[in-house]
């Protein structure tokens, strides 16, 4: 009996153990787009959640990009971000155990743990993150997504709880759609009409954006399921009808309204 | 010149409301459950009320029965017993429209048949959904809303993320569902657009051509009804949510108004 509770209270240990906390982001977690050496816009990006830049002192392009946030360019609270940053970088490159993903998980379901490339990363189609938890994914070299490729986040995932700890440099392919937080340490490349839902966080060195959507978790974030968003239904068929049926009555009857109006 | 007795005709019509009780009160059932069908109990009272504004002209038929209604009226029971075989409410639906108009015919002939064309065509609006037709349908319409809501909302400058048929807008979520599809909008917006082309246009060609003009004046106004919802919280739900509907589908009649006017004109330019 004592060694059945021993081994319970083991095996219940181990869980906890393994269920990963979310990196902690701090001051960095209030940008959406975080660069060191420039911010470089072309067309109509949206980005949703500040904009900083620091040490550099460049940021083009908006307009006509748009930013629903503030921006921090040279201050002390965009340096003050990109210390945090660096702290959080380090903290998800330190996490462990591990599991050894492919080079390309592109068509995989992954569940909620932290995964280490041996190299680069790539993603080509559709990754299905799958479950509420933390996602860590240690990347030694470069991150790349290909072009309209999608992470799908189901079963109650969610981008603020996304990481992505890129080595050197990450790339989002052309009209892809991707979700969760890149902490590259050199820089980040959000190619045409991609789209972001998440933060960029570049240590040293640019952010280059390209007529892309980009809207930070906020703290709660997108969500991949769970409790699923709520519906907008379209108004009951029968009310449509009878709204139809008066406006026709009344279009009908318009010469004889307007007679006796003027009759008035 | 032979008349129609109205006594044999009450006689057909209560004889086929009694046949096909069970069919019409499964009708009745989906439009009280399923919104999306909802307006099949406004069906029957226009299509009723289409027959009452006609009267003078089927008054003046001649009744010629004919044998091909006993024919058509064999059809529309066979259909109705494949209905009850397990084919489903839809079958049992078309069986009854087809047994109405072999009993028009059997009881009037053809010339009465001809009379009578357009409000049985118009009583299709009433038919219960066909699940196979529907359930093919629903993702790719929901799919549609969505993309073309996304595509409205950047259009005008707000940022967005579509998942499939959910929408993201500055962390707001929502759901782009079964029914937001938009198959309210097509189905009311078709009826009424066969409504008011037989009232305010004697082209029979005007009704398909305003009823082909409905199908992506509905689609679009409901992309505008979700982009709407997806920009404005306030627009997502209780009154303010129905309202916006509402106005929507009162634009959407406008705009078939005004494509009747444009229409009639290029006609008129055709013919001198």
């Amino acid at each position: 009996m004592q060694k059945l509770s021993a081994l319970i209270l083991y095996v219940a240990f181990s869980v906890c153990l393994q269920a990963q906390s979310p990196v902690p982001l701090l001051t960095a977690g209030n940008f959406g787009v975080l660069a060191a050496s420039t911010v470089t816009n072309t067309g109509a990006t949206a980005v949703t959640g500040g904009l900083g830049l620091s040490p550099g002192t460049s940021v083009t392009g908006f307009p006509p990009g748009t930013l629903n946030g503030t921006f921090h360019v040279t201050d002390a609270v965009a340096a003050q971000a990109q210390i945090d940053l660096t702290a959080a970088f380090t903290n998800a490159s330190g996490r462990s155990p591990s599991t050894l993903v492919a080079a390309e998980i592109g068509g995989t379901t992954i569940t909620p743990g932290v995964y280490h490339a041996a190299s680069s990363l790539q993603i080509t189609g559709t990754v299905t993150l799958n479950g509420a938890g933390v996602y860590i994914f240690q990347i030694p070299t470069t991150l790349t997504t290909a072009s309209a490729s999608l992470v799908n986040l189901t079963g109650g995932a969610t981008a603020d709880n996304v990481f992505w700890q890129v080595g050197s440099s990450a790339t989002l392919g052309t009209g892809s759609t991707f979700f969760g937080n890149i902490l590259a340490q050199a820089s980040i490349t959000i190619t045409t009409g991609a789209q972001l839902g998440g933060r960029a966080l570049a240590r040293t060195g640019a952010v280059t954006l390209d007529t892309n959507t980009l809207i930070s978790p906020g703290g709660t974030g997108p969500s991949g399921g769970g409790t699923p968003p709520p519906g907008v239904p379209a108004p009951s068929s029968v009310i449509l009808v009878a709204i139809g049926l008066a406006c026709v009555a009344l279009y009908q009857g318009r010469e004889r309204l307007l007679r006796r109006w003027r009759k008035i | 010149m032979m008349r129609m007795r109205p006594a044999l005709v009450a006689i057909t019509a209560v004889a086929l409301v009694v046949c096909y009780a069970p069919t019409l009160r499964g009708m009745f059932e989906q439009w009280s459950s399923d919104e999306d069908m909802s307006h099949g109990f406004l069906v029957p009272i226009v299509v009723l009320w289409i027959v009452w504004r006609e009267r003078a002209r089927w008054r003046a038929l001649p009744a010629e029965p004919s044998w091909w209604g006993l024919a058509v009226l064999a059809a529309g029971a066979g259909m109705q017993f494949v209905a009850a075989l397990g084919a489903g409410l839809f079958a049992g639906s078309v069986a009854f429209l087809v047994s109405v108009a072999g009993a028009v015919l059997a009881l009037g002939g053809f010339a009465w048949l001809r009379a009578f064309a357009f409000p049985l065509l118009l009583a299709l609006f009433m038919l219960p959904k066909l699940a196979i037709v529907y359930n093919q349908a629903t993702l790719p319409l929901q799919l549609l809303a969505s993309r073309m809501a996304a595509g409205i909302l950047t259009a005008v400058g707000i940022g967005v993320i579509r998942e499939g048929n959910i929408l993201d807008v500055a962390g707001r979520r929502i759901s782009v569902v079964e029914a937001c599809n938009g198959i309210r909008y097509l189905l009311s917006l078709g009826f009424m657009a066969v409504v008011l082309a037989y009232l305010a246009d004697t082209k029979p060609w005007m009704r398909m051509a305003l009823l082909a003009a409905a199908v992506p004046i509905a689609v679009l106004a409901n992309a505008v009804r979700v982009a709407a919802a997806g920009w404005l919280p306030s627009l997502a739900a209780g009154a303010p949510h129905a309202i916006a509907g509402w106005f929507l589908f009162v634009l959407c009649l406008a705009t078939l108004v005004l494509a009747r006017r444009l229409v009639n004109r290029v006609y008129a330019r055709y013919q001198s």
